[in-house]
């Protein structure tokens, strides 16, 4: 494809996009981090960085968007006349937003009453109600008694009527319950000078991340100064544009109009391939080396470890460069090691290809079970992190290879360490957890079926399909990263010649044995008969069962953790704290746990 | 064929290498800003070290000879500053056999449950700090979460959180509060549930294990001969207990064990330590039900103790006997005593010495954690670099104490 306008400025978009992601994740993750601390401590955590907007803004920030979407939806009302057989769907997605809203906005509003006290009547009336999670339970039974009835009615003579019923209705709550929802907040803050934004905190380490700009950038009198100040540029960019090669959303397809891009597809058959002029890939670059550019950016970090360490003139310095240096070069052999077997079962080394191998057959960690447990163990440690934090190891050299840094350069190697944590978690969430694939989702639309036998089939449109991808890619990487967020809070670091060991004498073997290992059975697998073969997609279909339900499961749980009240045990209350909540010091005693 | 490289000497191809002297301290993370060690570094491996303390000499014992020896409780607080209700009783009950007098039973109870109370806020402190430079954070900070409910207890009881001055020659400075039982039952239940998740995270992780098995291991032999007493001592397998050797308040009639490890690394430092929290949970339920919950506290003699502010106020003798007191403080008669107790770190020995004036002549502090930290030289020794932080960690020394 010859380099257009439309398609380099395609591709500073998706740069933009991938870079914001990482580093969006990573300030996420800092954050996190930190309120992981403060959470087992009973503190609410990094809270306080705060933006004050004056109020007609934070008013237009509420009621701008939500007459936007009032606007879209009164646009689809009145302008988009549904074809009959589209009028069920629309119906549904109607009502069910409508529901969602509505619950949505009542839970928050209830909660909101709940902690500063009703001021109207309309708050009297909602704290009336009790529990908001009362509006939560309401909700979910008017979904499910929605879906019934669509589902029951939508063929009987009721049927039109249901479906325009549920269209007009839908549609209605979801315009009250939006305009409704910002109207309740611009007016609930009209009295106030101005609003603070907080964002959960999350404002905390972007407030961090901006002060180190100002600070003083420490250079030691004997160092190396170029070196010094190039090591952690030399450490940041590679951690960022590993991105580059991950695809984040299956290939969106266009109509071809005079030889570029023309229309987006509207729905696509279940094998259907773009054509190449046609075909949007959303990844930022297209490299037949896939794999091979990720290991080549991963090994330039070293360098900035190993130069940051030698040019700091420091002996914790240097004893940290060494052993970032010897650690990294280790753990780098078993992570290609680990990926070969990956790469003999999919035959690829595009990233884009094997997410394609993995949705039509079954996710990498079932292929690969031990090469997913091997590589994330080694990317840990390619990350720096806890147990494998020796590098910077704080209570033995002090900050290792980045001790005389200061200021900004000291902040990139920080946030390097956190991106590199973002860009690991994309790849294997692409190379073990399908990327954008989710079970059962196809470019058509849902077909659950288990060998040949069809349980449940719904056609959906292109776009949705590779949005809910997309988000299937965001949900695996954050959750790859929270599963290393929990492992730095659990594991204690590991000694120097530990490491060393278990990197050489553990992991490497292992890696070689399941090389050895997935070469004999992709040959029996491919020498063997045409009923293995079968035999083999049977069990990728049980695979996305167990997937599905085990997601489901999962996401049900999350919900119920979410939803479960928390109780407080107070263990004791001194004097002391009881004057400070008489003289409205602490919104609450201290000492309870 | 000849080797190419005949004419050149083995000894001329490697290269030159000298140990790498590093400097450890007192600013160093690992050392607690009170020591500092000068290493000599083969890769990591520590050939030689120096170990040198003294950098928070602050001159304690000669600061006591300028007030009375009541004046002396706020600084033996700052002595051993994780566990300072203990240095506060063992000078208490120093001063007490000088003037050979014995302290209510009720004070001797509520001693017993301040001090096994601050035993736990030690041994919390200590195994919490060293899973943390290990790396693991969460266990240091449940138990520094624990520590804190101590302290409030302990707030709730003197006023202070810290540094408390809480005792006094002959009793406490004000009785026990209404609901210490109850209280000091829930803290130390508190403990225990946070003793047994430590446990649970910590003994099944084979990394922790590999840091601390076998790691700054002490003979028996060398433990005495370095003098070291307290869980350090017992790691060894030594019983040697203060409590349990030399009773004194009411410890000889209470039912409780001394663990002992039998190796002596830094494994079996944590574990002691650990266990001894148990221990300790086991004498504060025992002393909490044998306590009276009515009765004195101070000893009734009007030359040791000040009298209440009613009669100090309202009566002559009140007066002169208060400012008698607080103006020429109390008169110890002439003479030296030794009294020992088990400190959060081992023996803590006063050493008093008196000429009959209201001021001390002396006072030398025998602290467990300097003749400890005598021997961190020889359990670091040829051990790695990373090595330093259990070991070091696990003797628990602190530095008040140490350097006085």
């Amino acid at each position: 494809m010859s380099l257009t306008l439309i398609s380099f400025l395609l591709f500073v978009l998706k740069a933009f996009v991938v870079v914001m992601f990482a580093m969006n994740v990573a300030v996420i993750l800092t954050w996190a981090d930190r309120r992981q601390g403060a959470m087992i401590q009973d503190r609410v955590g990094p809270n306080r960085a705060v933006a004050w907007i004056p109020t007609f803004v934070a008013q237009g920030l509420a009621l701008g968007p939500a007459l936007l979407v009032v606007g879209a939806v009164a646009f689809a009302l009145l302008k988009l006349e549904p074809p009959p057989e589209e009028l069920g769907q629309r119906a549904m997605l109607f009502s069910q937003l409508g529901i969602l809203f509505t619950w949505l906005t009542f839970a928050v509003v209830a909660g909101k009453v709940q902690t500063r006290g009703p001021q109207s009547s309309l708050d009297g009336w909602l704290s009336g109600i009790g529990d908001p999670r009362r509006i939560f339970y309401a909700g979910l039974i008017a979904h499910f008694l929605a879906l019934f009835v669509g589902l029951a009615l939508n063929d009987s003579a009721f049927g039109p009527q249901i479906r325009a019923l549920g269209y007009g209705c839908g549609a209605g709550l979801l315009i009250f319950s939006v305009l409704g929802g910002a109207a309740y907040a611009a007016f609930s803050i009209r009295n106030e000078p101005r609003v603070g934004l907080r964002l959960a905190g999350l404002l905390h380490p972007a407030a961090d991340g901006l002060k180190t700009i100002f600070k003083e950038d420490f250079i030691p009198p004997n160092a190396d100064r170029l070196l010094h100040s190039l090591a952690p540029f030399i450490s940041f960019f590679p951690a960022l544009v590993v991105m580059a090669v991950i695809p984040f959303g299956d290939t969106l397809c266009f109509t071809i109009k005079n030889g570029g891009l023309g229309s987006l597809m509207s729905s696509m058959p279940r094998d259907g391939v773009c054509q190449a002029a046609g075909s949007l890939r959303l990844q930022v670059v297209d490299l037949d080396v896939g794999l091979l550019y990720f290991f080549a950016l991963a090994g330039t970090g070293i360098v900035g470890a190993a130069l940051a360490g030698w040019a700091s003139d420091n002996k914790y310095s240097l004893l940290g460069g060494v052993r970032a240096a010897s650690q990294m070069v280790s753990y780098e052999v078993t992570m290609g090691l680990t990926l070969v077997g990956a790469v003999m079962v999919y035959g690829t080394l595009r990233v884009d290809k094997m997410i394609e191998w993995q949705s039509q057959n079954a996710w990498g960690i079932f292929v690969q079970p031990v090469a997913f447990f091997l590589f994330f163990t080694a990317s840990v440690a390619e990350s720096k992190r806890i147990p494998f934090d020796i590098p910077e190891g704080e209570s033995e050299i002090v900050a290792g290879y980045f001790t005389e840094y200061a200021g900004m350069k000291f902040a990139m190697f920080f946030f390097a360490e956190y991106i590199a944590v973002v860009t690991s978690a994309g790849l294997m969430s692409a190379i073990f957890l399908g990327g954008w694939d989710l079970p059962f989702l196809y470019r058509d639309g849902v077909h659950i079926a288990i060998g040949g036998t069809v349980l449940f089939e719904q056609g959906l449109p292109h776009v949705l399909v590779v949005v809910v991808g997309a988000l299937g890619f965001v949900l695996k990487t954050l959750t790859l990263c929270w599963l290393q967020l929990m492992i730095r809070w659990t594991l204690p670091r590991f000694r120097y010649d530990q490491l060393m060991r278990l990197g050489w004498r553990k992991l490497l073997p292992a890696s070689l044995a399941n090389v050895l290992a997935t070469g004999l059975i992709v040959m029996a697998i491919v020498s063997a008969g045409p009923e293995v073969g079968q035999f083999m997609a049977l069990l990728a279909d049980c695979t996305k069962a167990f997937l599905a339900i085990g997601g489901l499961g999962g996401l049900i749980y999350f919900i119920v953790f979410l939803v479960k009240p928390v109780h407080k045990r107070q263990t004791l209350s001194s004097s002391s704290a009881q004057y400070a909540i008489a003289a409205g010091g602490t919104r609450s005693s201290r000492m309870s746990a | 064929m000849e080797p190419l490289d005949q004419e050149l000497d083995e000894a001329e191809l490697e290269m030159p290498t000298e140990p790498m002297l590093l400097n450890v301290g007192p600013a160093h993370p690992a050392m607690h800003g009170t020591v500092r060690c000068v290493m000599e570094l083969s890769g990591e491996i520590i050939e030689h070290v120096d170990v040198q303390v003294g950098y928070l000499h602050r001159g304690f014992e000669k600061m006591c000879e300028r007030g009375t020896w009541t004046q002396v409780f706020p600084y033996v607080d700052r002595c051993n500053y994780v566990s300072p209700m203990l240095n506060n009783v063992a000078f208490a009950l120093a001063c007490e056999k000088m003037l050979g007098v014995t302290v209510p039973e009720r004070c001797q109870w509520y001693r017993i449950i301040l001090g096994e109370l601050a035993r736990m806020s030690d041994h919390l402190t200590c195994d919490g700090a060293m899973a943390m430079e290990l790396g693991a954070f969460t266990p240091f900070l449940w138990m520094i979460k624990a520590r804190e409910m101590i302290w409030d207890l302990l707030e709730e009881e003197t006023g202070a959180r810290l540094t408390h001055s809480f005792g006094r020659v002959g009793g406490m400075a004000s009785p026990p509060t209404d609901n210490l039982k109850d209280n000091a039952r829930a803290v130390t239940q508190h403990i225990l549930s946070v003793v047994d998740e430590v446990e649970k995270l910590l003994l099944g992780n084979r990394i922790f294990l590999d840091r601390l098995e076998g790691i700054g291991v002490i003979s028996q032999a060398d433990a005495i001969s370095l003098g070291w007493t307290g869980p350090c001592l017992r790691a060894t397998g030594v019983a040697y207990d203060v409590r349990k050797a030399s009773p004194y308040l009411k410890y000889g009639e209470l039912d409780f064990e001394v663990p002992v490890g039998t190796t002596g690394d830094c494994f079996d430092r944590f574990m002691v330590r650990l266990a001894e929290m148990r221990q300790s949970a086991r004498i504060i339920e025992q002393a909490c039900q044998r306590m009276a919950d009515k009765g004195p506290v101070n000893i009734d003699d009007p030359r040791i103790i000040l009298p209440p502010k009613e009669e100090v106020y309202n009566t002559i003798e009140g007066t002169i006997q208060h400012f008698k007191i607080v103006m020429e403080g109390l008169k110890l008669p002439a003479g030296e005593v030794y009294a020992y107790t088990e400190g959060g770190n081992g023996e803590l020995g006063f050493y008093l010495v008196s000429d009959g004036s209201g001021t001390p002549y002396r006072v030398r502090i025998r602290p467990p954690c300097f003749l400890i930290t005598a021997g961190l030289e020889r359990i670091i020794t040829g051990a790695m670099m990373a090595d330093v932080v259990p070991s070091f960690g696990s003797l628990n020394m602190i530095g008040g104490e140490c350097d006085r």
